[in-house]
């Protein structure tokens, strides 16, 4: 890709990493939904079930 | 010497520790009687080696767990990790007190360590600031470490009236902490044109002192897994019932400062524009260090975590130190000169390298002194509940 000035370079890069950042949001929200999903399962479980 | 002195004390490991150590006190010896030249490969276009890329920045990282440890007990109020508390301020005691103590094998003037702190603050230097930041930080871990060599003595009222002064000692770690993993990051901002552009970011600082928290983390894992069978006997019912719950804690949490250390990594490459890097051979290297040793270990951290898979948090937190090394080497060392040609580049000679080992092995042998002594896996009688 080529830029002719330096705004066209910044729209770019800063405009790449907003997306990247979006994703992270979501990616993050993603990894603690997985990381906790048993955390929930345990806690529904009735009391005798419970380690 | 009976035959039982000789059973304990010609171990394995005390015979490979003896031979460390004594090869590193000749080198000491010809460190200081011939100079830098005659034991390091260092050079004008590369002043700084091995004993600043690991001894110091890979040292300096995973010291972290005292930071991360305590402020997760004593700011964040989690107690279920108190057992973990101690373990880890004695490993960052240890790993700081090594790296000023390594630090007078490096600079050329030893005895003029002091002089920044004492005699000629150079205020507007980020060297100023790291030093500074390490020499107070240093203090404040001898002072956190200070009531379990006290337990151990005796010196009951001393120790009561540091322990009273843990709060503020910790909030003074956390502080100085941030200032000082993200100066060294902030070194190397200064020098764009000799760090590869994949390793170079201005957001070098955030990048190292976000790689710390998980490194510290890990170290507390990884440190309670290796200390777990020789000291078993020095542990108390506390540590080894609280040791899982830490684990898997301590797993969640670099689960998620490694993602969010993956993040500001591609951040920092999208940034500044460096796709077009990732398909050369520095981008496989660049991708291996950010795929293989950051994404990897956060997933199987996370997993471990969601699985309570006590092993693979355990073998995760190995990968992740790893990891943190490797990225300290590339910045410092890999990566640095990266245009030079090959004659110029710098290699560690073999007497740099028998000094690192030396360092850690010392490291290896005062922690083991001091854990087989004192209250660091189990509560002082005297004490127990006095957190």
């Amino acid at each position: 890709m080529e830029f002719f000035v330096y705004h066209d370079y910044m729209m770019f890069t800063k405009s790449v990493v907003y997306v990247l950042m979006g994703l992270f949001v979501v990616g993050f929200w993603g990894l603690w939904a997985f990381m906790t999903s048993r955390d929930e399962e345990i806690h529904k479980m009735p009391e005798h079930h419970k380690e | 010497m009976t035959a039982e002195t000789k059973k304990t004390l010609f171990t394995p490991v005390n015979i490979i520790s003896g031979i460390f150590l004594a090869i590193g006190l000749v080198i000491t010896v010809l460190r200081f009687t011939k100079g830098l030249g005659y034991v390091t490969n260092l050079d004008d276009n590369n002043p700084w080696g091995i004993w600043i890329g690991f001894d110091l920045l890979c040292g300096v990282a995973l010291a972290a767990g005292g930071y991360t440890a305590s402020s997760a007990c004593y700011l964040f109020g989690m107690k279920k990790y108190h057992s973990a508390v101690r373990p880890a301020i004695l490993t960052a005691f240890l790993g700081y007190a090594l790296v000023v103590f390594a630090l007078h094998f490096d600079v050329g003037r030893p005895y003029r360590l002091v002089y920044p702190i004492f005699v000629s603050p150079g205020t507007t230097s980020l060297l100023y600031e790291v030093g500074l930041c390490v020499f107070l930080y240093v203090t404040v871990l001898a002072i956190e470490f200070s009531p379990a060599l006290f337990e151990w003595l005796g010196m009951k009222n001393l120790r009561n009236k540091i322990h009273k002064l843990t709060l503020a000692l910790t909030v003074f770690g956390v502080i100085l902490s941030t200032l000082h993993q993200s100066s060294l990051g902030a070194l190397y901002i200064a020098v764009p044109s000799k760090i590869h552009p994949l390793w170079y970011s201005p957001y070098l600082a955030i990048l190292f002192f976000v790689s710390s928290i998980p490194a510290g983390l890990s170290m507390v894992i990884l440190e309670g897994t290796l200390a777990h069978k020789p000291w078993h006997h020095m542990m108390d019912k506390t540590y080894q019932d609280e040791h899982d719950g830490v684990i898997l804690g301590f797993a969640r949490g670099a689960s998620m400062a490694l993602a969010a250390y993956f993040c500001v990594k591609l951040v920092a490459m999208a940034y500044d524009n460096n796709w077009h890097y990732l398909a050369t051979g520095w981008g496989a290297w660049w991708l291996l260090e950010v795929l293989g040793f950051v994404a990897l270990p956060s997933l199987l951290y996370a997993i471990a975590s969601r699985e309570k898979n006590i092993k693979l948090a355990k073998w995760t937190s190995a990968l992740t130190v790893l990891g943190i090394i490797l990225n300290r080497f590339n910045v410092s060392i890999v990566a640095f000169n990266w245009q030079l040609p090959s004659s110029q580049r710098y290699f560690p000679s073999l007497m740099e390298i028998g000094l690192s080992l030396f360092v850690v092995t010392l490291g290896v042998t005062i922690y083991r002194f001091v854990v087989s002594r004192m209250p660091i896996f189990f509560e002082h009688p005297e004490y127990k509940d006095a957190h």
